[in-house]
């Protein structure tokens, strides 16, 4: 092209893009009529400018200088995926890079788990000591073993390349997660408060973190907040910008200005992603102290409540500038939404003076909890008075009240704070807080701690010699603090062989020091129930039977002196006898075949009180005596699995009859609570709280399906994930899952949405399905067409009050559509062979008897194929279509037995198994010849394959689970899939009544 | 590798400057070097997710190299032009050395060009980006110069504008033209020669 043209072209080009994009056209035959090249040219040209966008935007030199810096770290590459070289690490994946590093996804050979590994770039060790600094700092941080910091297994090095191992996490940094945008207040504060808690713990220690800022620290998709890097920052010396570079840095452009090429020679932008979250003193090259993390995290609140930086500098000098001098602007201009209060904290955390900021990370804490729980529950307390008992004010803020009227002054709000923060993984399993209220102490599924309430510090308790080598669970009782608050007593219950529930027979009393925690064995074969108000003895119960204990007796505290105090009759079990804080009653569990009951003792007379008979109590989980002497118990709703309410009963101190009606204090608060302890003042009441939370795994079936081998979490994943069953290849299995999105305020989410995945891979499709209203009792069709569901899942594992809509969803996503309306109390229960189909199990209108009809995917509920009575009062049964579609097998009630029915007009038979009962849920074998049962323990749910005789072979015992685990064999009968429910379990306190 | 001696690399920017095409060959590697040790202490200072200050990159490694008090250079457009011109050349050969580590020579597309060309049909490399520069500058000299300042050499608008001595709107009128030119060349799109 001639340039004559070609500067016609340009000149068309730039007026033709001030005309709209539809209209260049025309616009270009009416300016260039007779010109048809040049015409051409020009819209050929403007079809690109669409997508030019970004294109050669970004200087070569950026990106080149990343992979250059990048270079020596990637050539680790080289190693082929899957060798071992770096000492006893097997590379599996490399799941990302940067400036600080590569980071390896990895197996441990020696310790068989799955790890990262960060490789750091080996210029960050600026001398030999400095990987040594850097190990133990990290090592220190890890030893917390706080669930918030990312936990470091090893640091060492490899060919002159240091390298970490830690924790895998699975999730987004903050940084990711903020993009430009700010969090939703509550996932704001649930995250600040759970890193503010890692910090109260590691500055505890005296460790300091240096580094605080979004790209350092994690969310997981649990939403559980992560640490990372503790220590690291020392090691790589971005803890102080001293002053000489600061100096050093401005002075540059001086020294070049005598030149022609005085360019502004800024200090890095690389050093601005650190720069931009240090403290004035960091910048100044101070000696640095905890509070250094405080206003690094002031500057996080800052971003996660703006969506963007507090201070916006782009070069060091100025962002240092800002830091050290100016005011972050206020972050309720950028989003109205943040509360004052919030605001009051940021502003408080972001003082330039240390000595003005918050002082400790526990003082910071504290405040954000506070904002949390007005966020939570703000308006109704002021209209909640201080007539009647304080404890019912402190309930009531948290909850629902029904009668309370009267208006007089307004205490404060009481106050919420969440004590521990385990995961579903090891869940907190007891606790009770000192009669000071200075210590909590706790146990998980490891072992016994004692937490420094104050300073957040938290102390393991060194298992006792004598139990060493034994798998212990460990139960600290509510009562259980002796009045001086020095020492506590605990149960150490050793695993049950027969399922049988736990009790004196596996159990040992143990008093713990709150100082040290040496741990004193004070009896074999005794459960420890409380200890009594003055202090002078424990009350344990012995000599198991089938329900329970049947004698209560005492001791003192130094163990000795016993004196039996009553016991039971023949057959009837006696549980939890717990002192009343005047010391003259307490109250106890009582079993026999009716059920639970619970009752007061006068101590004196021996005369004793029913209070809430088998009927009321069955649902009550957990009760304790507040300290003006009321009782306060938990009960969860009929058919609820995490959904209690909170009772209170008054007693006439004389007669110990009930003096009124229990008070139901709450409505549906979406999960339970327990272990209630309150401290002697009665102002401070510690209780265990727990929300759910489901895990599958995949297995492989060996001798005759009577085994699992190697078990395995599948999906993997943090999420909530429920297995529906197989597709008909055996290859991959659905499931419901959570991961989609939780709700609630604790991530207290449960599955709602369908996913598929296959068994050899690491990765969910879907989600396939994801229904408005959630998803219970999901199945896939034998034929593998379509997945089945009750389209009222509310969000709860809860069965729904009302009839319940039976929805049906092409399996490879598409729109759902509902199938036919169920009755309430449905089950929908697939076979395996196309030719089986799937059955829905609905109780008639009055409970009486249970229906089983086909059901076509097509066209509905189809044809009845049996029906078969219930038993009156019973809820829990359960209901399995054979795999060939010919039989059903179902519970009437959790005693047994199960009933097979014949489809095709044989005689039903019962099958009792042998050796359990609690039965909840029954599956069938893939080949028809057996059933897969689960049976509730104390503390675990246990899976057993049961043959059609009844013997029964233990596969799996769930520990921790709770409501039902079911299990979901392959159609080609290789693999079993097992689901159960766990819940996430922490101590909360509450305060100011 | 031993740092460059700084008064060799300014000779032979010297020399380059005076049309001696061998120092050029010779000065590659020694920037190359620099500038693979800049990006180095970039990096070991920088966290996933920032973005390099690229003009600080680039003149850390120009500085470290030249003495600039020696050099009376024309202007500081003159010595801008230049490092732009060797920077593309430097990175070029470095495109190439890693397309061909890479994937063991041939196929050239490697990362740093899915890292670079953000628009979902670039489907192509730096050195074919480099060949079409030289075809842009049959066309309009002007123009490839404006990308090479740019892209290659890192420099603003108004660094640009002062070393080809035009104002910053034309400027933004070449980039413009020039990139959807440019697009349309690597797109395998409609391609006219002059």
């Amino acid at each position: 092209m001639k340039p004559e043209r070609w500067q016609h072209v340009e000149r068309l080009y730039h007026s033709a893009l001030k005309v709209p994009a539809d209209q260049r056209s025309d616009y270009l035959k009416q300016e260039c009529p007779e010109d048809e090249e040049v015409r051409e040219e020009v819209e050929s040209l403007l079809s690109f400018e669409s997508s030019a966008g970004e294109f050669i935007e970004s200087p070569a030199v950026e990106i080149a200088a990343q992979l250059l810096g990048e270079e020596q770290i990637d050539d680790l590459e080289s190693v082929p995926l899957g060798s071992s070289t770096p000492s006893r690490f097997r590379i599996l994946e490399k799941l990302g890079a940067g400036g600080m590093g590569v980071v390896y996804k990895a197996e441990d050979i020696k310790l068989r788990r799955t790890v990262a590994l960060k490789f750091l770039p080996p210029w960050s060790l600026r001398d030999p000591q400095a990987l040594e600094r850097f190990q133990r700092e990290a090592h220190a941080a890890s030893a917390l073993n706080h669930p918030n910091i990312c936990t470091v297994y090893d640091v060492d090095e490899y060919q002159g390349q240091p390298f970490i191992a830690m924790e895998l996490l699975e999730g987004q940094t903050l940084e990711r997660r903020i993009a430009g945008k700010p969090l939703p207040l509550r996932e704001l504060l649930d995250m600040s408060i759970q890193i503010s808690d890692a910090l109260v713990a590691a500055h505890g220690r005296g460790i300091v973190h240096r580094d605080i800022k979004p790209a350092n620290l994690f969310i997981t998709s649990r939403r559980q907040a992560k640490i990372l890097d503790f220590g690291l920052a020392k090691l790589q010396g971005t803890e102080s910008w001293n002053r000489q570079q600061v100096l050093g840095a401005q002075q540059t452009p001086r020294q070049d200005s005598d030149t022609d090429t005085s360019i502004s020679l800024t200090r890095t932008g690389a050093a601005i992603g650190t720069a931009s979250y240090m403290s004035p003193e960091q910048i100044c090259g101070e000696e640095l102290d905890a509070r250094t993390d405080l206003f690094s995290m002031g500057l996080v609140l800052y971003e996660m409540a703006a969506g963007q930086r507090a201070y916006k500098g782009e070069q060091l000098s100025v962002v240092q500038n800002e830091i050290l001098n100016q005011a972050a602007r206020p972050v309720r201009k950028l989003n109205p939404r943040i509360p004052a209060r919030l605001q009051k904290v940021i502003n408080k955390a972001l003082e330039k003076n240390r000595d003005a900021r918050y002082q400790s990370a526990a003082d910071l804490l504290t405040d954000l909890q506070s904002v949390r729980e007005a966020v939570e529950h703000p308006p109704r307390w002021k209209e909640w008075t201080a007539a009647s008992a304080a404890v019912l004010l402190v309930l009531g803020a948290f909850f629902w009240f029904f009668e309370h009227h009267q208006r007089t002054n307004i205490l404060p709000a009481p106050k919420l704070t969440q004590l521990t923060f385990n995961s579903f993984e090891n869940q907190v399993t007891s606790g009770s807080i000192s009669p000071d209220g200075k210590y909590l102490a706790y146990a998980d599924q490891k072992g016994i701690y004692v937490k420094v309430l104050q300073t957040g510090e938290t102390h393991a308790v060194p298992k006792p010699e004598g139990l060493k080598s034994k798998d212990v669970d460990w139960e600290i009782l509510p009562s259980g603090w002796f009045p001086d608050s020095l020492r506590f007593i605990a149960n150490a219950h050793l695993p049950v062989q027969d399922a049988s529930p736990s009790g004196s027979k596996t159990t040992t009393i143990w008093m713990i020091s709150a100082a040290n925690g040496a741990t004193e064995k004070l009896r074999d074969n005794a459960v420890a129930w409380s200890v009594s108000p003055d202090g002078s003895s424990i009350a344990f119960g012995t000599n198991q039977n089938r329900s329970g204990e049947s004698e209560v007796w005492l001791m003192r505290p130094t163990g000795g002196s016993e004196r039996k105090l009553f016991s039971a009759e023949e057959k009837v079990g006696l549980v939890g006898f717990t002192w009343a804080p005047d010391g003259k009653r307490a109250f106890y569990v009582r079993t026999d075949d009716s059920g639970d009951s619970l009752l007061v003792r006068d101590l004196n007379t021996g005369s004793v009180v029913l209070l809430l008979p088998p009927a009321e109590a069955k649902d009550v989980m957990d009760i304790s005596w507040l300290p003006d002497g009321r009782l306060l118990y938990s009960a969860r709703k009929p058919g609820a699995l995490f959904d209690c309410d909170y009772w209170t009963m008054r007693l006439d101190p004389h007669t110990n009859q009930r003096f009124e009606k229990p008070r139901q204090l709450t409505s549906s608060i979406g999960y339970c609570m327990s272990n209630f302890s309150a401290t002697a003042e009665g102002k401070r009441l510690a209780s265990l709280r727990w929300a759910p939370h489901s895990t599958s795994y995949v297995a492989d079936l060996a001798a005759g399906g009577t085994r699992v081998l190697d078990k395995r979490h599948f999906p993997l994943s943090e999420s909530s994930d429920a297995v529906t069953n197989w597709t008909p290849d055996s290859k991959s299995i659905l499931f419901v899952s959570n991961r989609s999105g939780l709700n609630g305020l604790t991530g207290t989410a449960f599955p709602s949405a369908i996913y598929k995945q296959e068994l050899n891979s690491d990765v969910a499709q879907g989600p396939l399905v994801v229904p408005p209203d959630g998803v219970r009792n999901a199945r896939v069709t034998p034929d593998g067409k379509w997945v089945l569901y009750f389209g009222n899942g509310n969000g709860t594992a809860a069965p729904a009050r009302g009839p319940e809509p039976v929805m049906r969803a092409p399996i490879d996503g598409g729109r759902s559509q509902l199938l036919f309306v169920a009755k309430t109390f449905s089950i929908i229960t697939c076979g395996l062979s196309p030719s089986a189909g799937c059955a829905i199990a609905e109780p008639t209108e009055d409970r009486k008897q249970e229906i089983i009809s086909a059901i076509d995917p097509l066209q509905g509920r189809g044809r009845e194929l049996a029906r078969f009575d219930l038993d009156p009062g019973e809820e829990d049964s359960d209901t399995a279509l054979s795999p060939d579609g010919t039989r059903i097998a179902a519970t009437r009630t959790p005693s047994g037995p199960i009933y097979i029915l014949s489809l095709r007009g044989e005689t039903p038979r019962e099958i009792r198994v042998k050796g359990w009962t609690n039965l909840l849920s029954v599956n069938w074998e893939a080949d028809g010849k057996g059933l897969y049962v689960s049976s509730g323990t104390r503390g675990a749910r246990v899976l057993l394959h049961v043959d059609l005789l009844g013997n029964a072979h233990v596969l799996w015992k769930n520990v921790g689970a709770t409501g039902e685990t079911l299990a979901y064999p392959s159609p080609d009968g290789r693999h079993l899939a097992m689901q159960g429910w766990t819940s996430n379990t922490n101590i909360w306190m509450m305060e100011n009544f | 590798m031993a740092a460059p001696n700084t008064h060799e690399v300014t000779s032979l920017l010297q020399a380059w400057g005076r049309g001696d095409d061998d120092a050029l060959q010779r000065l590659v590697p020694l920037v190359y070097e620099q500038l693979r040790l800049a990006a180095r202490r970039y990096m070991a200072r920088e966290r996933p997710g920032h973005t390099l200050e690229t003009t600080a990159l680039i003149h850390e490694t120009y500085l470290r190299l030249v003495d600039v008090r020696q050099v009376k250079w024309q202007n500081r457009a003159h010595f801008l032009a230049m490092c732009a011109q060797l920077m593309r050349r430097i990175l070029i050969e470095f495109a190439r050395s890693r397309g061909y580590q890479k994937r063991g020579g041939g196929a050239v597309r490697v990362d740093f060009d899915r890292a670079l060309l953000v628009g979902k049909q670039a489907d192509f490399n730096l050195v074919a980006l480099d060949a079409a520069l030289n075809r842009l500058a049959q066309v309009d000299e002007r123009k490839s110069k404006d990308v090479e300042l740019r892209f290659f050499g890192g420099l603003e608008v108004k660094e640009t504008a002062e070393v080809m001595n035009v104002s910053v709107d034309t400027v933004m009128r070449d980039w413009k033209l020039a990139k959807v030119w440019l697009l349309r060349e690597l797109s395998g799109g409609r391609h006219r020669e002059a």
